[in-house]
């Protein structure tokens, strides 16, 4: 069954939806959490619907709108393939899931904030969330340049003033670190965009594949990547990243770490899919700065005390993975690269919320004051562990597929080129995931309980069990990797000759 | 006309996995009999491998094969299981055992903490064991390897309170450990390897092209030739292949996790030790061993690269069977000497399985050798655990110096408990016995004399450590001073009964050991014959001579005497004074010390590994990623503050000096039009 306008349903719905709580939503106060819960729930499953028919082999599905004619023909387009729905998709469900989460941590840190009876900042926080939704879908769905640009930034702007208002220590200056360099790299985006532009006349992304200059094409390469390794904080450019996620409440920490990943689909999308001539000449630095981020960023995460500084780090390392898997520009790497990205954001979701859950029920946030709290809180301690598995690759859970197809790619291209040496080393630094993911939850959740923490309480099921959902479907991905496997496969085999 | 039963492998690994979560499941008011309902899967779980023996094809083995979940550019992995001798005789070993074991701890955990939590560990542990012995290709198989390894760290770190009573190690002043350190230790060490195991899978794969053990073996010339065409693939391959179940089965120099495994509760110590994990292993590189047979020895061109796997696996094999013998030689805690033991006899399997394919004559022999004391070695340890479990759980202590029981009050478990360690030691006829004696007989066989030696040595230590504990424990005599425990008598029979029935088997087995060992030889022949394309010449059993049979029987025997004698005098008939003969010989001291601290390799890892990151997080907080920190957050701010404050100086006001201003701006143009050629 087809649904009229399901992708435009998917970004105007929400959208229509936050400019209406302006209205309504200081009747409801934290009610809107299942407004905003119940918008999403909605556009997932439009999604879920196009998906089936993906499945079914049918597609891909296109929807175009006509945007400008002043001075050149610009076109609103969505494009749902087995590459962009998977990643909307999982996106959109992580949004919805952390919309109820945000429901009780929300009211625990506005009445920190502002005080009991600040029922508009509710207003604010869900309005803006759903805004900041539509922006990484739109990401994903865009088929033009310029419009996957707006949904960028429209993603930024969002999580700029949820850290300002709602934040944690030193959070204006946080704020304004983070934008910054958000801004920057998203500028330089915007020049690669520019350049693409002179080069084809175009800015829809089918149009990329047309530049054949290849000076030219080096020149966009370079600076859409620069853009976007500067939002995925590689190393050198990562200095943003354990503040602004340290920092942010944890309900957009747990998607901000989406943004970060999502440099991975659009390098693929943009750069693989479309110009692999020019980015060739880039995979092998890459692979050298993914091999450097993800021992640097895994010795960063040891480094941390902080419970939420702790999965910032590691966001960092994780991220740089996928960039590994893309890196090496073989189908299998890039393959598992998207697959790895996919499983990591649910993970990584679900472990910013356990800081969180930890944060809110126990107001501690260093690790070398909790202890024992499996005791206390049992589910919480569950999905911690069902989160660690998934960043560190344990099967079940999705990451053991997503990591495995990876490393294919990541040996046969060192196979071909460098010899295994650098893939022997990649696949060595995995251990360190293990390392910090593990390490962590002995220090936090198991040894005796401080006489400090003897009242604190298990989390309302309204935060752990959207946490759940998530892991279901992180299981579902790893028993049954077709489920993804067989959306992204082909896709991606078709873009590489 | 054979009924078929391709149903039994799919629902042998299967019915574990889902009786892992069936106590979840079933209605809180059934009380324990929710746990029945666990051991009853496992037991449903034992059946099916029983019925696998009678749909093991005539031919050799055979494949049942699934279509999983495809990969870009048409390949797929599928989900398969593959039968034959070696996969079924592990597969019903296996469930036969964790089902006693289940039994067992249904009376064991009674009232313990965090009962739910162990069900489901344990059952997922056989249904992940059962997973990776089943599986036909590697990825089904990393699978359960991993399912294991999780498991693993979960059920060592089951009182994860870390209270007081559950800490090990000691006596003061010797440090203790931790229960939730220990699992992690274990997970971590584990995972190490899985990595790197995982490294050599895949590099398998881009030159084979398959992760199926069949495929493999049958295209086995194919792949391993256009392996050995860069030097240096193979050996590669091979380490990394090798890590894995070196991990997993606490061989040097991955051993250290296992003597801390015991954190856990004893069943989950007999598990680990006996049928699952440490198992996993040695089977894993029995499954990949005809590979690199072929490649060393049928392959023409025969690929030298391939006797790494061999040598590398022999001598591993037998020096960790010597270190960790000679560690549990002075190991006061019980369950620490049973972990240590594990180890050395774990060590033999391997030394066994390489040694197999140092020369062309001795494959069947040591091959047959090794899988046979792993089963042996199941029974006999799994029952040396239970039993241990009960004498824990009656003297409230785990060293066996405070352990003093009388063996009046538990005749059974006495007699049990015997039965397993002589068979442990290697004396005839029990089981133990005839593995062993394979094991040196394919030593000597495939000309490793130095490994022969070894082997012996380390028959003789075990010899000491056994009857060492099991003298302590029991045969105290009234000299000492009473310790704990003897007042509690025989266990309920739930508990008594699974480690009777080892007891039992473990004499049976020794007393139909040689033919038991032919019937072995010649299945896995078949196997290799048929899966393994090693033709028939390789695999029968070279004619050696009557003296070369001899000699194994006699060194073992007299090894067994030349360790047993000074344990017997010191331990049993208490002639001998160990306190005092440690005070007067230095080098006896110095030599306690040395394996007290494990040859001080444990000390090493923790210095090489686990301080140097501690030391090294906070340089990394503060000087790199501070430094780099303060460069970009902080010192870019203030670049551009400081070009603004000193650009505003320049507008000072006063008239004269923006008249200067604009003098300086006309000469400069001036210049500038001038340099141009404009005027």
């Amino acid at each position: 069954m087809q649904v009229p306008y399901a992708m435009l349903q998917v970004i105007l719905a929400p959208v229509l939806v936050a400019f209406l709580t302006v209205f309504f939503g200081k009747y409801l106060g934290k009610k809107l959490g299942w407004v905003a819960f119940g918008v999403l729930a909605y556009t997932s499953l439009l999604m879920i619907n196009i998906g089936i028919d993906l499945w079914n082999g049918l597609g891909p599905f296109y929807e175009e709108y006509r945007w400008s004619t002043a001075i050149f023909d610009m076109k609103f387009g969505f494009l749902a393939d087995g590459l962009s729905l998977p990643v909307a998709l999982i996106m959109n469900m992580i949004c919805a899931a952390c919309a109820l989460y945000s429901i009780h941590y929300m009211e625990h840190r506005i009445e920190q904030l502002f005080g009991k009876e600040e029922r508009g900042m509710y207003t604010v926080y869900f309005s803006i969330y759903l805004l900041f939704a539509v922006g990484l879908v739109g990401v994903a769905l865009s088929t033009n340049l310029i419009q996957m640009y707006v949904f960028v930034e429209l993603a930024l702007i969002p999580s700029y003033i949820m850290i300002d208002l709602f934040g944690y220590v030193d959070r204006h200056r946080i704020a304004m670190m983070y934008f910054i360099w958000n801004h920057i790299g998203a500028a330089m985006f915007l020049i690669g965009i520019a350049l693409a532009f002179v080069g084809t006349g175009s800015f829809e992304i089918t149009a990329l594949g047309n530049l054949t200059n290849a000076s030219l094409g080096f020149w966009v390469c370079l600076f859409v990547l620069i853009g976007w390794l500067v939002k995925m904080a590689t190393f050198g450019f990562h200095v943003w990243l354990p503040y602004a996620h340290g920092e942010h409440p944890t309900s957009i920490a747990a998607i901000i770490a989406t943004i970060v990943g999502l440099g991975n689909y659009v390098i693929v999308r943009l750069l693989y899919g479309e110009m692999l001539e020019a980015f060739r000449v880039f995979g092998t630095p890459l692979l050298i700065l993914a091999i450097i981020t993800i021992v640097y960023g895994g010795f960063l995460t040891l480094a941390q005390d902080d419970f939420k500084r702790l999965y910032a780090c590691s966001t960092i390392s994780q991220t740089a993975y996928s960039i590994l898997g893309i890196a090496t520009l073989t189908t299998m790497g890039v393959a598992g690269g998207v697959f790895y990205f996919l499983s990591h954001i649910l993970g990584k979701c679900v472990l910013f919320s356990i800081a969180g859950i930890v944060l809110c029920q126990t107001g501690i946030r260093d690790m070398r004051n909790l202890g024992g709290l499996a005791r206390k809180m049992p589910l919480t301690a569950t999905l911690c562990i069902l989160g660690s598995m998934v960043l560190s690759a344990f099967p079940p859970l999705s990451g053991f597929q997503g990591e495995w197809i990876m490393f294919v790619g990541v040996f046969q291209e060192a196979g071909a080129s460098t010899g295994f040496t650098v893939a022997i080393v990649a696949i060595l630094a995995t251990f360190l995931t293990v390392v910090y993911t593990f390490w962590p939850i002995l220090k936090v959740f198991f040894g005796p309980l401080p006489p400090s923490l003897e009242n604190v309480k298990e989390a309302p099921l309204s935060m752990v069990l959207p946490l759940f959902v998530l892991m279901l479907i992180a299981f579902i991905m790893g028993i049954y990797p077709e489920s993804v496997m067989r959306l992204i496969g082909p896709v991606i085999s078709s873009m590489a000759p | 006309m054979s009924l078929s039963f391709d149903f039994a492998p799919w629902l042998c690994w299967a019915m574990p996995t889902i009786g892992s979560v069936i106590h979840f499941i079933l209605p809180k008011g059934l009380g324990r009999a929710r746990y029945a309902a666990v051991v009853l899967f496992s037991f449903i779980a034992w059946i099916m491998a029983l019925l696998m023996i009678f749909s093991m094809p005539s031919h050799g083995y055979e494949e049942l094969n699934g279509f999983w979940f495809s990969l870009p550019k048409g390949a797929s992995v599928g989900i398969g299981i593959l039968l034959d001798s070696l996969s079924v005789i592990l597969a019903n070993l296996v469930a036969f055992l964790s089902f006693l074991i289940l039994v067992y701890s249904f009376k064991y955990m009674e009232g313990e903490p965090g009962e739910n939590r162990y069900w489901f560990f344990m059952s997922l542990f056989i249904g992940g064991m059962l997973m990776l012995i089943l599986a036909n290709n590697f990825i089904f198989f990393f699978i359960g390897w991993k399912i294991v390894g999780l498991c693993s760290f979960g059920l060592i770190g089951h009182y994860y309170n870390d209270d007081r009573k559950y800490w090990i190690g000691g006596p003061p002043p010797y440090p203790f450990q931790k229960p939730s350190r220990c699992g992690l230790k274990a997970l971590l060490v584990t995972t190490f390897g899985d990595v790197a195991l995982l490294g050599g899978i895949i590099i398998i794969y881009l030159y084979s092209g398959t992760f199926n053990f069949v495929e493999l073996y049958e295209n086995a010339g194919v792949w391993l030739t256009k392996m050995a065409e860069t030097p240096g693939i193979l050996t590669i391959t091979i380490l990394l292949l090798l890590a894995g179940p070196f991990a997993k089965s606490a061989q040097f120099p991955f051993h250290e996790w296992l003597p801390e495994a015991m954190a856990g509760p004893t069943p989950v110590s007999a598990l680990i030790h006996a049928a699952t994990m440490v198992k996993a292993g040695v089977y894993l590189v029995a499954r990949v061993l005809p590979i690199f047979y072929f490649a060393a020895w049928i392959l023409n061109p025969g690929i030298q690269e391939a006797m790494v796997f061999f040598v590398v696996v022999a001598t591993i094999g037998g020096f960790t069977a010597f270190l960790a013998g000679t560690q549990a030689m002075v190991a006061l805690e019980l369950k620490k000497a049973l972990a240590y033991s594990t180890m050395s006899v774990i060590g033999y399997m391997m030394l066994s399985l390489g040694v197999a394919g140092m020369s062309p004559t001795a494959l069947v022999e040591g091959y047959t050798s090794g899988i046979f004391h792993l089963i042996n070695h199941g029974i006999f340890k799994a029952a040396l655990f239970l039993c241990a479990g009960v004498l824990i759980h009656n003297s409230h202590s785990i060293y066996i110096t405070e352990m003093n029981f009388s063996r009046k009050e538990m005749k059974f478990t006495w007699a049990f408990m015997w039965i397993a360690s002589l068979a442990l030691i290697g004396i005839p006829p029990l089981s133990g016995f005839w593995s062993k004696d394979g094991i040196l007989l394919s030593c000597l066989e495939s000309g490793q004399y130095a490994l022969f030696v070894l082997a012996a040595l380390t028959v003789a230590v075990t010899s000491f450590y056994t009857i060492r504990f099991m003298g302590i424990m029991f045969h105290k005599g009234h000299s000492e001073e009473k310790g704990h425990g003897g007042h509690a008598g025989e266990p309920s029979v739930i508990m008594l009964l699974p480690y009777g029935i080892l007891a039992v088997l473990t004499v049976g087995i020794g007393l139909i050991g040689p033919w038991m060992k032919e019937a072995l030889a010649e299945l896995f022949s078949e196997q290799f014959h048929t899966i393994h394309i090693i033709s028939t010449e390789h695999t029968v059993h070279a004619s050696v001579s009557p003296i070369a049979e001899i000699i194994p029987i006699a060194a073992s025997l007299t090894m067994i005497a030349i360790g047993a004698f000074p344990a017997y005098r010191a331990y049993i008939s208490h002639k001998l004074k160990t306190s005092e003969i440690l005070k007067r010989n230095e080098l006896l001291r110095g030599l306690h010390v040395f394996l007290w601290n494990r040859w001080y390799i444990d000390a090493f890892f923790n210095r090489v590994f686990v301080s140097s990151v501690l030391a090294s997080r906070e340089p990394t907080a503060k000087y790199i990623e501070g430094g780099m920190d303060m460069a970009l957050n902080v010192g870019i701010p203030r670049l551009f503050s400081s070009i603004n404050s000193n650009i505003r100086k320049l507008q000072t006001g006063i008239l004269s000096v923006n008249m200067l201003y604009i003098l300086g701006f006309m000469i400069i143009l001036i210049i500038a039009f001038m340099v141009l050629g404009v005027l």
